[in-house]
């Protein structure tokens, strides 16, 4: 079991954002997260990347119970993110910011920009190198976001609607990143709103809705679950 | 009855701070900005009663509001060119910012007016009167008595008033707020001006009863910082309780230890504040 | 060496060399005030410009420095310089203490909070009557030894100081260059990005401070052997905050040379005004300092670097 997490709350005063949710993620799965918007899968997400301490409940991370860590040994223990809004680090170039990620495992300049650069070309971003990360545009970010995890040499990769947003040219060469990135053996959970990508790429999907996981499949048997169709689109719909 | 008195004294200027220090914390709950040139704002402001009595002879009925006015046009001009800008920057850049902004105002201050001190006659509101053996002068007790109505009236236009509410949505979620249609831009302008009305009126009462010259500046801004730590950042009623605890704490400190220590209790307790509890007593961190 | 950089290298040479040509004490005066305020604003820069973290609160690092000098001499009768290890130590003490716990606090906070530190060690170091408290102490009125490095002209504490700075300027550069510099950068301009990497965020800020407040407490020390005095205006007030953040900022925050190019235009601009206008001409100093800051934050917040980096470009796409 690489990824457990049972029985998550989160409060915010008397509101539960996320109300007794479970995860249970084996290694070289590729995890899907629906869920309309405000269900609370963003905030999940949050608890287990280590960026919002859950209010109750465990997880644990390759055997380790990672609950209260912060986000850094998340990182450490090979968890690693990608944010909805793209961070990048302005006042360095594109290979630099992927470097910052590869100095996790590269203590060594030359070593963590040789790691930069494989990443870079394995990304599509190896022309743009040298410029400044501020140059690219949102899907270059994107691609960078991704490229900046992938240096920290994770085991789990959570990318948070990586694709929301890109036109549609940039879709389909970022479902084949997903798909190169699973091929290398690293698994995935990926928060996406666009059910196309859904379908194409995972085997299988956790919906969420007000807090809790309210089905759990293929993403045929999910999008053809009553509770599913409810949720997203209100009673009246299932006629 | 020495402590009674302390007390009163304290409440009744921490009354005063609770009025500025709503005003920092409501622009800085609004948009992340520090105000570092708050106090001197208040410092601008005792200036602006000053010159009103002496050159003009208006009365406080009429200086008081008239510098909450000059400090709003104030506040929202200061928006407007400097702080609308460098929010969209760099961090470096927003925090100097209003750091330069007092570094101008108090010295160009000092520049005209020299490092004298000035005060308003003490008797401009009243005489001293006696409750029961604790000596209360009429210019705190007006000074302390419109601070707290003023800082309740801010809590009360904050969550019961439509403007307010759109003011709060503003400080949650700037982009969530632009997308039902309030417009961010002229909510925070109003939030500075607010802030700064805040010290308008706080500098007007303090210079009742207290000098005026052009270094109080500083104080009153850690002052004010102390206090919205304290009580927590974004909080009204956090900075109200806050400041009258701190105005307490100055009053003790100050007899029991002398003039002096009174600030250092204050920056002291901000210091420990540090260790045991960031987030102030009432505040979203 | 690329064309564009040879120019101002080469007038930052001729600058470095000038004292050792002038006939103009006042000149090398000057000059010697320029490399020391450098060392302040290069230090403040490692933590306030490439971490991000903007600090007002530096004076105390110097102060202690400046104390701890004199301090040695006026109890131990050591010369002043013997004080400065003392210094860095008890500045390392505070960053672990003070500057740890302020980390909690980001952004505006944290800036804020570093302010109300130093207003605070002002305050307590007025009372400390043991260090002269409000009148301050004074170094040694003649020359013991060489030890005491009592000078009668700026040369000497000119070089002193650029070897200093040297060393400062290569430790910065060398650690530009290395993980920590790749880290502060990253912590300096996505905190939550760089956590997200696995970057321990807080203990590379405490490495940063350490740094920092080492190099700021030596410069205080190497200021208190020059001007011989020391009270606690000069040595913890928050205008010795203002000239580091002043200087890092108009040269270019996060640059190597930044500080040291804010340095060569402010302190010069400020000693003539002081002796233009006499002791109310430090006053008009800080008004043109704030004007500069908000100019800075409004319109070019990285400072003179900035600036150049922008023209070189355009120049190089006019050559193309």
């Amino acid at each position: 079991m690489l990824l457990e997490a049972r029985g998550i709350v989160k409060a915010f005063g008397a509101f539960h954002a996320v109300d007794g949710a479970d995860l249970l993620l084996q290694e070289a799965e590729l995890l899907g997260l629906i869920g309309p918007n405000g269900a609370g899968k963003s905030t999940f997400f949050n608890c287990l990347s280590g960026d919002t301490r859950p209010t109750a409940g465990t997880i644990r991370f390759r055997g380790t119970e990672v609950t209260t860590r912060p986000p850094d040994a998340h990182g450490r223990l090979g968890l690693a993110r990608t944010f909805q809004v793209p961070i990048v680090f302005d006042t360095m170039t594109v290979r630099e910011n992927v470097m910052v990620g590869a100095f996790l495992r590269h203590a060594q300049r030359r070593a963590a920009a040789e790691k930069a650069d494989e990443v870079l070309a394995f990304t599509g971003l190896a022309e743009q190198a040298n410029l400044p990360a501020t140059a690219l545009g949102t899907p270059g970010r994107k691609r960078l976001e991704i490229a900046r995890a992938l240096a920290t040499e994770p085991v789990l990769l959570l990318l948070d609607e990586a694709l929301a947003g890109l036109p549609s040219s940039e879709v389909e060469a970022a479902i084949d990143l997903v798909r190169r990135i699973h091929a290398r053996g690293i698994t995935l959970i990926v928060v996406e709103h666009i059910m196309e990508v859904i379908h194409r790429l995972t085997q299988r999907v956790l919906v969420f809705n007000q807090g809790r996981v309210i089905a759990e499949g293929t993403p045929a048997e999910v999008t053809a679950d009553p509770a599913v169709i409810t949720a997203y689109l209100g009673r009246r719909a299932r006629k | 009855m020495i402590l009674l008195q302390l007390v009163s004294d304290g409440l009744l200027l921490g009354a005063v701070y609770a009025l500025f220090s709503s005003g920092l914390t409501l622009i800085w709950g609004m948009m992340n900005v520090i105000n570092f040139a708050h106090g001197d704002f208040v410092m601008l402001a005792m200036y602006v009663a000053f010159f009103a009595y002496t050159s003009l002879h208006l009365g406080p009925a009429i200086f008081v509001p008239l510098s909450a006015i000059v400090l709003f046009g104030f506040g929202v001009l200061v928006y407007l060119a400097l702080v609308r800008h460098v929010m969209r920057g760099p961090m470096l850049a927003q925090i100097i910012s209003t750091f330069g902004l007092a570094l101008v105002m108090q010295y160009t201050a000092l520049w005209v007016f020299s490092a004298n001190f000035v005060s308003l006659p003490g008797t401009l509101v009243g005489g001293v009167y006696d409750f029961g053996g604790i000596r209360l002068s009429a210019a705190r007790l007006l000074a302390g008595a419109i601070a707290l109505m003023l800082t309740l009236g801010m809590h009360l236009l904050l969550t019961r008033t439509d403007l307010g509410s759109r003011m709060l949505a503003v400080s949650e979620d700037r982009v969530a707020a632009a997308l039902v249609g309030i417009r961010p831009d002229p909510m925070q302008a109003l939030a500075w001006g607010l802030g700064a009305a805040s010290t308008g009126v706080a500098g007007a009462l303090i210079a009742l009863f207290f000098y005026v010259s052009p270094s109080v500046g500083d104080a009153f801004t850690l002052i004010a910082f102390v206090t919205v730590c304290l009580g927590g950042f974004g909080s009204v009623p956090g900075a109200l309780l806050a400041g009258l605890a701190i105005g307490v704490i100055e009053s003790l400190s100050a007899y029991w230890f002398g003039p002096p220590m009174k600030d250092v209790a204050v920056y002291g307790l901000f210091v420990a504040l540090l260790w045991v509890r960031p987030q102030g007593l009432l505040g979203r961190a | 060496m690329r064309p564009r950089r040879a120019l101002p290298v080469a007038v930052l040479v001729v600058l470095l060399l000038s004292p050792f040509f002038s006939f103009s004490p006042f000149y090398q005066r000057v000059a010697a005030l320029v490399v020391l305020a450098a060392i302040s604003a290069s230090a403040w820069n490692v933590l306030g410009g490439y971490a991000g973290q903007v600090s007002f609160g530096h004076s105390v690092y110097f102060g202690v420095g400046a104390y701890s000098a004199l301090l040695a001499f006026t109890k131990l009768g050591l010369p002043p310089i013997a004080g400065a290890p003392l210094g860095v130590m008890v500045s390392v003490a505070i960053s672990v203490l003070i500057g740890l716990p302020s980390f909690r606090l980001r952004g505006h906070y944290f800036s804020m909070a570093t302010f109300a530190i130093a207003a605070l060690a002002e305050l307590l170091v007025i009372s400390w009557n043991f260090a002269g408290g409000a009148i301050g102490m004074m170094g040694p009125a003649n020359s013991r030894s060489l030890a005491d490095l009592l000078f009668r002209g700026s040369l000497p504490y000119y070089v002193i100081f650029l070897v200093v700075l040297a060393i400062l300027l290569a430790l910065t550069h060398l650690m530009q260059r290395s993980r920590m510099g790749f880290y502060l950068r990253a912590i300096g301009s996505g905190e939550r990005a760089a956590e997200s990497l696995g970057v321990p965020v807080r203990r590379y800020k405490l490495y940063a401070l350490l740094l920092s407040g080492a190099f700021t407490a030596l410069a205080g020390s190497l200021y208190a052997v020059m001007i011989g005095f020391i009270d606690p205006d000069s040595g913890f007030g928050v205008l010795i905050s203002v000239n580091m953040v002043v200087m890092a900022a108009l040269g270019g925050a996060g640059t190597l040379f930044g500080p040291l190019i804010g340095a060569i235009i402010l302190v010069p601009l400020s000693e003539a005004s002081n002796a233009f206008f006499g002791g109310g001409g430090s006053g008009a100093a800080y008004i043109v300092y704030g004007v500069i800051i908000m100019l800075i934050a409004r319109f070019s917040p990285g400072g003179v670097a900035e600036w150049w980096r922008i023209l070189s470009r355009r120049r190089v796409r006019r050559a193309a």
